[in-house]
C-alpha cells in the first residue's frame, strides 16, 4: 500500500492536468459552438448543430480511438497526452456549448427586451444583461459535465497515457491486490470529483448573490 | 332528534378520542355518533382538529387513546400488530370511502381504471363486472363520457367527483368526506355538492368535514363545531347555525356565514 | 490523403457480429440495471439503515468513480478468484454501474409521488405492498422515463469500453481487422456512425416513450 501510493498520487496529477486542459480548451470550443448557433449564415448554423448531434451521438471512446488510430491517415499525428485534451475538449465542447444555449435560454426574454428597450446593443445586452443572470445555471450545468469528463479521463488509459486509471491497472495486474489498488485510485476520483464539486458550489454562489433565497 | 338518537343504529361510534402531535394535543377527548344513514357535519376553523379527526375513523392517523369502532368492529386495535393489524385495517378501510381535499387520483390510471381498481384488485371482480360497475357510478357522478381519459386533463370539479366514484366502488358503509370542495374554484364547488346532495338522497352515511356553512345546514341531520382540540357544541343544523348557544360557535358562524345568519 | 473504405466492406461480416454483441449486451444490461435499479432505489427507501447505508454507499461509489476502474477492478478482481468470461465481467460491471445511476433515479421519484397517493389507496384498503406496486411504483416508472431514457442512450455508448477488456463488441470485433488492413480511420469513422444510428434510433423511441406516458403524469 505504501509503495504504490506516491505512484497513484503522480498518476492522479495527470489525470487533473489532462481534464483541466480539456476543460479550458472545450469552452472555447462551446464558446465557438454557441456564437455559430447565432450566425446568420445557415450552412454555419447547420454546422454547429451537426457537430452536436454527431458527437453527442457517438461514444467519447471511439472518438478517441479515431482520432488517435485514424488521425495520421488525415494529416493528425498527435502524441497521446495531446490527443487526450484535444478528443476531450472536442468532446465535452459540445455538450457544453447546449449547457450554455440552455442557460441562456432560461433568462427571460423581457429581460433583454428591456435591455434593447434602454438602447443596449445586441452584445451588450449579452454581456450586462443576460449572462451574468445566466451564470448560476451554466456553471452548475458546466461542473456535472466537468465530472463526467474527468471520469472519462480514465480512457485514455488505452492509448497508453499513465494517468490514474492507468497505473491502477498496471499495479492490480503486478501486484494481485485488486482491492487495495481499487480503494486508493478510487478515493483519489472522489477527492478530485468532491474538489470540483467544492469549487462550482463556491462560484455559483458567487454569480448568483443577487437572488433573494 | 337528539332524544331517538339513541334508538338508531351506530355506524360510527367515537368515544373519548385522543390524540397529539408531539407536544401539541389535537383531539382531547372527542365523542360522537354517526347513525346509519345519517349525515353529520363537522365545521370549525382550521387547527381545529376536525381534519384529523375524520382521518382517525379511517387509521390515517394514530389515535393515542379511546376507541372508534364501524359498524361495530374497533378500527384502532392497539392488541394487534404486524400483518395481523394490516389485514385488519384493510378490510375495515374498504367499508369506508375517503374523499381527499386534494383528490389524490391516480394519475397513471384512466378515469375509469381508478374507479374499479379497488373492486378488481380487493374484491377480484371480474374486468367485464367491473367495467359495468365502473359505468354506471360515472354515470352518477355525471361523468361517464370521461371513463378512457386521464385524471391530467379534467378540472377540479370533475377530478372530485371521479374520487367519489372511486370511493363508492367498494360500496362502503360510510363516507368520510375531509374538505372535499376546499381546494376548488367557487364556481366548480356546485357540481360537487350535487354529488353529494344525490348520495344523501339515497340515504349515505356520511360523515363530512367542511367550511360550506350552506351545504352543511342543508345536508346535514346533526352538525358539531369543533375548536382546539374539543367539541364546542353539537345540535341540529337548523339550531347549530342558526342559535347556537356558545359565544365561541356565534364568532366562528359570524366570520364564516356574515350577512346570511 | 486518401480514404479507402474497401477492407470496411471485406469485413463487414465481422462488424455485423460486432453490432450483434453490442446490441445483446446492451438489451441485458439494460433490463439487468432498470429492474436492479427499481429494486435497489425501493429497498434503500423502504428498509431500516443497516439494509439502506450500504445500498447507498454502492450507489455512490459508482457513480463517483469511471467505469473503466470498476471494470478492471472486476476483471482482476474476480479473475483472481474464479474463471469467467469476459463478456460476463462485461456485462455485470456495465449493469452495476447503470444499476446505481438508475437506482439514484428511482429513489427521486419515487419519492416525489405525494403523500396524498399512498393514503388514497391505503383508505381504499390496500396494504403496504399492493399500495407500492399498483400505485407508487408505476407512477414512479413514468416520471423516470426521460432520465432512464437518457441513462440507456448512455449506456449503450459505453459498451464500447468493454473492449478494454476484451469483449467482443463492435469496437474489439474491428481490432482485428483493423490491424491486417491498417485502415484505422475508415474502420473508426463507420463504427461511429453505426453507434450514431443506434443513438438516433435510441432518441426516437425514447422520445416515443415520453409521448406515451406524458398524459400519466
Amino acid at each position: 500500500m505504501v509503495e504504490v501510493t506516491p505512484l497513484l498520487v503522480k498518476a492522479a496529477w495527470v489525470t487533473i492536468d489532462i481534464s483541466v486542459r480539456a476543460i479550458v480548451f472545450g469552452f472555447l470550443v462551446a464558446s465557438a459552438l454557441v456564437f455559430f448557433r447565432s450566425v446568420k449564415f445557415t450552412p454555419v448554423r447547420w454546422f454547429s448543430r451537426a457537430y452536436v448531434s454527431v458527437v453527442r451521438g457517438t461514444p467519447y471512446f471511439v472518438q478517441l480511438l479515431l482520432i488517435f488510430y485514424g488521425g495520421p491517415t488525415i494529416g493528425l499525428d498527435l502524441d497521446p497526452f495531446t490527443c487526450g485534451v484535444v478528443v476531450g475538449a472536442f468532446n465535452i465542447g459540445a455538450y457544453m456549448s447546449e449547457a450554455i444555449r440552455g442557460a441562456i435560454e432560461s433568462v427571460d426574454k423581457g429581460q433583454s427586451e428591456a435591455s434593447r428597450s434602454l438602447g443596449l446593443g445586441r452584445l451588450a445586452t449579452m454581456v450586462n444583461v443576460v449572462l451574468p443572470q445566466a451564470a448560476g445555471l451554466m456553471i452548475r450545468s458546466i461542473g456535472v459535465l466537468a465530472i463526467v469528463l474527468i471520469k472519462n479521463s480514465s480512457l485514455v488509459s488505452i492509448i497508453s497515457v499513465v494517468e490514474l486509471t492507468y497505473q491502477a491497472q498496471r499495479l492490480i495486474g503486478s501486484t494481485y491486490k485488486p482491492l487495495e489498488i481499487f480503494a486508493v485510485s478510487a478515493l483519489m476520483y472522489i477527492v478530485i470529483i468532491y474538489a470540483v464539486m467544492g469549487i462550482v458550489e463556491l462560484a455559483y454562489r458567487r454569480t448568483t448573490r443577487f437572488n433573494a433565497l | 332528534m337528539s332524544t331517538n338518537r339513541q334508538t338508531e343504529t351506530p355506524m360510527v361510534e367515537i368515544t373519548d378520542v385522543h390524540k397529539r402531535f408531539g407536544n401539541l394535543e389535537v383531539l382531547k377527548g372527542i365523542n360522537l355518533t354517526v347513525p346509519l344513514g345519517k349525515i353529520i357535519s363537522i365545521i370549525g376553523p382550521s387547527g381545529s382538529g376536525k381534519s384529523t379527526l375524520l382521518r382517525s375513523v379511517n387509521h390515517l392517523e394514530v389515535i393515542d387513546s379511546g376507541t372508534i369502532t364501524l359498524d361495530g368492529v374497533a378500527v384502532n386495535r392497539p392488541d394487534i400488530k404486524g400483518l395481523a393489524f394490516e389485514r385488519h385495517i384493510n378490510h375495515i378501510r374498504q367499508n369506508m370511502g375517503m374523499v381527499f381535499q386534494h383528490f389524490n387520483l391516480f394519475p397513471h390510471l384512466s378515469t375509469l381504471d381508478n374507479v374499479t381498481l379497488a373492486p378488481r384488485k380487493l374484491k377480484k371482480m371480474d374486468k367485464k363486472i367491473a367495467r359495468e360497475l365502473g359505468m354506471e357510478l360515472l354515470d352518477r357522478v355525471g361523468l361517464a363520457d370521461k371513463a378512457d381519459v386521464f385524471p391530467a386533463w379534467l378540472s377540479g370539479g370533475q377530478k372530485q367527483r371521479v374520487a367519489i366514484a372511486r370511493a363508492l366502488a367498494m360500496q362502503p358503509k360510510v363516507m368520510l368526506f375531509d374538505e372535499a370542495t376546499s381546494a376548488l374554484d367557487p364556481e366548480l364547488v356546485e357540481e360537487v355538492n350535487q354529488v353529494m346532495q344525490s348520495l344523501a338522497k339515497d340515504h349515505m352515511t356520511m360523515l363530512i368535514v367542511t367550511h360550506e356553512m350552506g351545504f352543511a345546514r342543508d345536508v346535514s341531520s346533526w352538525a358539531m363545531f369543533m375548536d382546539g382540540g374539543v367539541v364546542v357544541e353539537e345540535n341540529t343544523p337548523d339550531k347549530l347555525f342558526t342559535a347556537p348557544d356558545q359565544e365561541r360557535t356565534q364568532n366562528f358562524l359570524r366570520k364564516h356565514l356574515g350577512s346570511n345568519l | 490523403m486518401t480514404f479507402d473504405f474497401s477492407p470496411v466492406l471485406t469485413y463487414l461480416p465481422t462488424l455485423i457480429q460486432g453490432i450483434g454483441i453490442t446490441l445483446l449486451i446492451g438489451v441485458i444490461v439494460a433490463l439487468f440495471s432498470v429492474a436492479g435499479g427499481l429494486l435497489v432505489a425501493v429497498i434503500s427507501i423502504y428498509t431500516n439503515k443497516v439494509i439502506s447505508w450500504p445500498l447507498r454507499a454502492f450507489i455512490w461509489l459508482f457513480m463517483t468513480t469511471p467505469l473503466l476502474l470498476q471494470l478492471y477492478f472486476l476483471y482482476f478482481g474476480l479473475g483472481e478468484l474464479i474463471l469467467i468470461p469476459a463478456i460476463v465481467v462485461g456485462i455485470l460491471g456495465l449493469g452495476f454501474h447503470y444499476m446505481a445511476y438508475n437506482a439514484d433515479i428511482f429513489i427521486a421519484t419515487i419519492r416525489s409521488v405525494s403523500d396524498g397517493q399512498y393514503e388514497a389507496s391505503r383508505s381504499l384498503g390496500f396494504g403496504h405492498g399492493a399500495t407500492l406496486f399498483n400505485i407508487i411504483l408505476p407512477q414512479a416508472l413514468i416520471r423516470a422515463v426521460p432520465q432512464l431514457g437518457n441513462n440507456l442512450i448512455l449506456m449503450v455508448k459505453d459498451t464500447s469500453v468493454l473492449s478494454a477488456i476484451g469483449v467482443a463488441e463492435l469496437v474489439y470485433a474491428s481490432q482485428y481487422a483493423i490491424s491486417v488492413s491498417f485502415r484505422p480511420f475508415e474502420f473508426f469513422i463507420v463504427i461511429a456512425l453505426i453507434y450514431y444510428a443506434i443513438n438516433i434510433l435510441m432518441e426516437l423511441g425514447q422520445a416515443w416513450l415520453e409521448r406515451q406516458t406524458a398524459f400519466r403524469r
